[in-house]
């Protein structure tokens, strides 16, 4: 499950985030999506069709209550372009 | 007088017919029909009964999918135990279940029905539950189908669904028969949505919830039309897909929370392979609605052929099965724009004139058929027309109790009437609900007690105990600011102590506290009965009297 993430997936990670919150702020690997962040889990969700869209992949919703961190959220989108350049 | 018909009664009369649900996953629709899930329902009641279960008995069901949760609640329905709803865990995980573990014990459920997925973390937790004799995985209880031999009556009850949360006594409310067929009669009623041979129910709305549950998933059930039911998440990940089913299945009839019309707002971009033109009923409710949610979402779907006179905003509670009053069918939602410091200084409805902060409301309109309102001021006195004060309902709907709350049933249901906790005013016979009497946190329609998010932070290291109070700062056409005050006894860094705080509170209820204000010892007052003064300590946060705040 995890592995080293490419840079670009991380920046497009966050740059997702920094798009979908309403509110300013500066995450990190470690920051937690809800305690740290503030999403809600609407924007949780929200989040999940983001990275779908700009990564063409597509995210089991049954893995989005255990994805708490950004770091889990980097690590399982690269698991998931891996999977597809696979395919 | 309108028939009663039991839920087990409703399910054979639908079982006749050819209707039944759809339930969407992705891109994958399953039709069953009524008479499948009856079959399945009576395979389920037999399960129970076999395991053991007897008349009254309580069985929660914690079951996230919607059929499996359907036909759970119509077995036990049938098997004559108490159904009860509760929130289901997110996952398996121990934190998650904290919460629904507390009302499990509360309530004395005797059994629990789940996936094989989470019983293995229910089974962990049954020595805090003395009560729970059985836990039940629904992968199991596919028996086969045969006739029951009893059938349950009209005053027996007929669900219990438990309120997001309260905890240290959770809120169960407690509905008959006959309280869900009054109400689902009148509500299909011509003074209602006047449903008819061609309507088609689409719905992504949780059936823990009693609009998803009632309104849509019992209500199609009951006049047994088809009913398209999505999942709430691929709602909220993908609003769109809520108007695809309603374009693809030619829907008639969907209701959801104000927040829902903001989304499909803010977040569908494509609108132009969407066809909305059987949308006659887009019922809204379960939440303040905003005048401007709906006028957006009329102007950006139009070109659709989504028509503002479909809006139907409405107001009810679980307490009062679901509906309470309904405004007229094909008109456009009728607001007034008032003056907000009447509204709260004066306590009454005056239209804005020049200056001053203004406030739009929209009519939920007038009582259902046989069922009754008023505006009662703080003595219970009946107010009149444009008066402020709190909502009171009576009639055939009025829940049986809160399940073995004795008390606090009796303090909301006084003489029949039941006291809502809603704030409004009537305007010749049409109700406007402007606020709120009770501490209700209310977040993208869902329902919280400050109550337990008071008594999650409590425990907490670093918490002076019993100092804690949570509330919900209102901002109009908005969810509420989650705020805690807390006072801190020093052992804990307050950069730290709020960090934690905002974890709990996420890992147990899913929700942001925006603000956590760390106050001085002595701040956080006490009633003479030794509750915290949560509306006294809540209006000094709005004054800006409190500081310290992480």
């Amino acid at each position: 499950m995890v592995q080293p993430a490419s840079p670009p997936i991380e920046e497009g990670v966050i740059d997702v985030l920094k798009n979908v919150s309403r509110r300013p702020i500066a995450p990190t690997l470690a920051s937690d999506l809800v305690a740290d962040l503030g999403f809600d889990s609407l924007q949780v969700l929200e989040v999940v069709a983001e990275l779908e869209d700009r990564f063409d992949i597509s995210i089991p919703l049954n893995d989005v209550p255990t994805t708490r961190t950004v770091g889990q959220v980097v690590a399982q989108v690269a698991a998931l372009v891996a999977q597809r350049s696979n395919n | 007088m309108p028939i009663v018909r039991t839920l087990p009664e409703a399910l054979a009369d639908a079982a006749r017919t050819d209707a039944g649900y759809c339930f969407v996953s992705g891109n994958v629709e399953r039709w069953r029909a009524y008479a499948d899930i009856r079959s399945a329902a009576l395979g389920v009641a037999r399960a129970l009964t076999a395991a053991g279960l007897r008349r009254g008995d309580l069985v929660a069901i914690l079951l996230a999918d919607a059929e499996p949760f359907l036909t759970t609640l119509l077995g036990a329905s049938i098997a004559g135990t108490t159904p009860a709803s509760m929130y289901p865990p997110a996952t398996g995980d121990a934190r998650d279940l904290q919460l629904t573990v507390a009302i499990l014990a509360a309530s004395q459920a005797r059994a629990v029905v789940t996936t094989r997925a989470c019983a293995p973390a229910f089974e962990a937790f049954r020595d805090r539950c003395p009560s729970l004799d059985l836990v039940l995985c629904r992968e199991d209880l596919d028996a086969p189908a045969s006739e029951p031999l009893a059938m349950p009556a009209p005053g027996d009850v007929a669900f219990v669904q438990f309120t997001s949360g309260s905890t240290s006594s959770p809120k169960g409310v407690t509905l008959t028969h006959a309280n869900l067929s009054a109400n689902i009669e009148a509500f299909r009623g011509p003074s209602g949505v006047a449903s008819g041979p061609d309507d088609v129910a689409v719905s992504w709305l949780p059936l823990n919830h009693d609009m998803g549950l009632v309104g849509m998933a019992l209500g199609a059930l009951y006049v047994a039309r088809p009913c398209v039911l999505l999942q709430p998440q691929a709602f909220v990940k993908r609003p769109a897909e809520w108007l695809h089913a309603i374009s693809r299945h030619r829907g008639t009839i969907s209701f959801a929370p104000n927040f829902a019309y903001d989304l499909c707002v803010r977040r569908v971009k494509d609108v132009s392979d969407l066809d909305l033109s059987s949308w006659r009923v887009a019922g809204c409710g379960a939440e303040p609605i905003h005048p401007p949610t709906l006028a957006a979402f009329a102007e950006k779907f139009a070109p659709a052929g989504f028509r503002d006179t479909s809006f139907l905003p409405c107001y009810g509670l679980a307490e009062h099965v679901l509906a309470a009053t309904f405004p007229p069918r094909g008109r456009r939602p009728r607001t007034e724009t008032l003056s907000a410091d009447d509204l709260t200084g004066r306590r009454l409805a005056v239209p804005h004139r020049g200056d001053g902060p203004s406030v739009s409301l929209v009519s939920c309109g007038s009582a259902l058929p046989g069922h009754e309102i008023r505006i009662v001021g703080d003595n219970g006195q009946p107010l009149g027309d444009r008066c402020v004060g709190e909502i009171v309902l009576a009639g055939p709907s009025v829940m049986l109790s809160y399940y073995k709350q004795a008390a606090l049933t009796a303090e909301t249901v006084r003489g029949g009437w039941l006291y809502t906790g809603d704030l409004g005013y009537l305007s010749g016979g049409e109700l406007f609900v402007c606020g709120r009497a009770k501490d209700l946190i209310i977040v993208h329609g869902r329902k919280y007690h400050p109550q337990d998010l008071e008594w999650a932070v409590d425990g907490l290291a670093g918490v002076r105990r019993g100092r804690v109070v949570a509330f919900g700062s209102v901002e109009h056409g908005r969810a509420d600011r989650v705020v805690i005050v807390v006072e801190p006894n020093g052992t804990v860094a307050p950069g730290l102590l709020a960090d934690t705080i905002r974890r709990r509170i996420s890992d147990l209820f899913a929700l942001y506290v925006d603000e956590v204000a760390l106050v001085p010892s002595g701040t956080v007052g006490r009633t003479t009965s030794g509750k915290v003064q949560r509306s006294a300590t809540k209006a000094r946060y709005e004054r800006g009297e409190l500081g310290g705040t992480a």
